[in-house]
């Protein structure tokens, strides 16, 4: 979960995807990938469920970003975002809350 | 086509005149409580009582009793977590798994035991009874569910609060023990909301083991139960955490508020549950009166109510207050009265019992006694909730099933020295005193 490379990604693709992450342009904010996701109702219900540090260093970030983009500004270099450092902290809870809502509207069908 | 539609339901027709089929008798003779001990040390006990509505219970030796200084109230949290997600199976399976087939989970938990139970109908068991075994075997107490159940320990303390007697009883305890027995069934107010969910997951771990479980079972096979028990309850070997033995101390709790009536309870160490003392008690208990028998009567066969008539003319209640666990036990006597006349009603109360120690007791009250001790248990076996509480606790206690007759010979085996012998025990026993509601006129343990 720690770095999105698994083991069988060919030289090329990694290149591609490390040259995306840097474009998207988000990691210049000292955002990660999962505080950039739109909250809709499941993502919401997962972060209820993170633990408090991991929770509270992502409100940090979020409001460092604000911060920075108010002033126009971006962080130095030194402090973006890596790809490998980038954590999916969230993707876990939010794909155990997607499965509870899947669970759910299955056995309404039934 | 009527007639057509008539003509093939015909062997339905002549139904009523066709004479009733015979039941095969020998397939439904009556059958014995069944137990087996496991290897594991898991007991299996079961009844094959032939109804259509089965009820399985999982026993565990894991009451409050068990809690340490550290997890106050974790048995609290875990009566409430009994529908949270499993390993198995979701917190919303488990919920409408079981109202699909119109059956019912619960969680009860006294001071020795936490008692698991499914009710449901008989073609339903293998679904329920899989729901039964997560809950009981794999629990995941996730952090976030465990939170939620802060609001739920609030409002169950807050109906504790509104009953009396729930505070009197709970205080007594944590006056009459040091430890062990005086854990409170209700998680004390520093803990609400404190309790993590490592903290459940290591009491579980250290008490949900198998050889302090029981599985037992009413309207099941006892093959089958006994094919489930080994499959799936051999999770966790060992005894687990030892126990603390029950050290009696004596003391006072008085617990002031603006209540007109006043609720008091005097006791002091009795017997542990099973022995021959124990049954000497309740039959004490009844001698002296252990509730009325008719509703709305006067209650004129209970000593206590009598004598307290003619002591105040204020209205009033009382009884004898006899309980055990597995190894100590509290009998006294339990009073409500209004606040002015609490402190006679109490001490007449106990002037009942001293008086029944120095030898007031004639043959019929304790015949009466007897019966109504026999009378109580047998009745109590006939609800499937009391048969399975007493054949999970029998087995949980020493791993075997006591069938109704023997313990009616026991109690018929009750002389009367040994109830006035269990009633000097009472008088002459350090005592233990709790008491709600408008104090001023209450006498002190030591005044008594």
């Amino acid at each position: 979960m720690a770095t999105r490379t698994p083991a069988a990604t060919g030289r090329l693709l990694l290149g591609v995807r490390k040259w995306y992450y840097n474009a998207a342009g988000f990691n210049k904010l000292g955002l990660m990938y999962d505080d950039t996701i739109y909250e809709d109702s499941d993502v919401k219900e997962a972060l209820r469920r993170l633990p408090e540090p991991v929770y509270n260093e992502r409100v940090f970030r979020i409001k460092r970003a604000l911060d920075l983009s108010m002033k126009q500004a971006i962080l130095p270099k030194d402090q973006w975002t890596k790809y490998e450092e980038d954590v999916r902290y969230l993707s876990p809870y939010l794909k155990e809350v997607i499965r509870e809502r899947k669970e759910k509207e299955e056995w309404q069908k039934k | 086509m009527k007639g057509i539609r008539s003509l093939s339901n015909f062997s339905r027709r002549l139904y009523a005149a066709q004479a009733a089929p015979k039941l095969d008798a020998a397939a439904f003779s009556a059958q014995e409580v069944q137990v087996t001990k496991l290897p594991s040390g898991l007991v299996i006990a079961s009844l094959e009582n032939y109804s259509p509505a089965s009820r399985i219970g999982v026993f565990v030796k894991a009451g409050c009793r068990y809690e340490t200084a550290d997890n106050q109230g974790v048995t609290h949290l875990l009566r409430l977590a009994a529908n949270l997600t499993t390993k198995g199976a979701s917190a919303f399976k488990i919920c409408r798994g079981v109202e699909a087939v119109g059956g019912s989970l619960s969680v009860t938990s006294s001071r020795e035991n936490m008692i698991y139970t499914v009710d449901c109908l008989r073609d339903h068991i293998d679904t329920v009874m899989e729901y039964l075994i997560n809950v009981t075997t794999a629990p995941e107490f996730r952090p976030w569910e465990v939170a939620d159940l802060t609001p739920r320990v609030m409002v169950d303390k807050a109906m504790a609060e509104q009953k009396p007697q729930i505070g009197v009883i709970e205080s007594l305890h944590a006056a009459a023990y040091k430890s062990s027995l005086s854990n409170s069934l209700y998680c004390p107010d520093y803990m609400v909301g404190q309790i993590s969910s490592e903290q459940m997951h290591s009491f579980v771990q250290n008490n949900f083991t198998s050889s302090r479980m029981a599985l037992i079972g009413l309207g099941v096979d006892h093959s089958v139960l006994r094919q489930v028990g080994e499959q799936f309850l051999n999770i966790r070997g060992g005894a687990g955490a030892a126990g603390k033995k029950a050290q009696y101390r004596g003391g006072e709790v008085r617990l002031l508020n603006r209540d007109e009536l006043v609720h008091a309870a005097v006791v002091s160490e009795s017997a542990a549950v099973g022995s021959a003392e124990a049954a000497a008690f309740s039959v004490l208990q009844r001698v002296l009166g252990a509730g009325p028998y008719i509703k709305r009567g006067a209650n004129t066969t209970s000593k206590l109510s009598q004598a307290i008539a003619t002591a105040t003319t204020h209205p009033f209640g009382a009884s004898a207050f006899n309980v055990s666990y597995s190894d100590s036990g509290l009998f006294g006597v339990y009073t409500i009265a209004q606040a002015a006349s609490a402190a006679d009603v109490i001490k007449v109360a106990l002037g009942q019992v001293k008086s029944v120690a120095q030898g007031d007791l004639t043959a019929a009250d304790l015949t009466r006694a007897k019966n109504q001790v026999k009378a109580d248990y047998l009745m109590s076996l006939e609800s499937s909730d009391g048969m399975l509480e007493d054949m999970g606790s029998q087995a949980l206690a020493g791993g075997t099933y006591q069938p109704p007759e023997a313990v009616a010979q026991g109690i018929d085996s009750v002389s009367s020295n040994d109830v006035i012998n269990a009633a000097k025990k009472f008088v002459e026993g350090k005592k233990t005193m709790a008491s709600k509601g408008q104090l001023a006129k209450m006498p002190f343990v030591d005044e008594l």
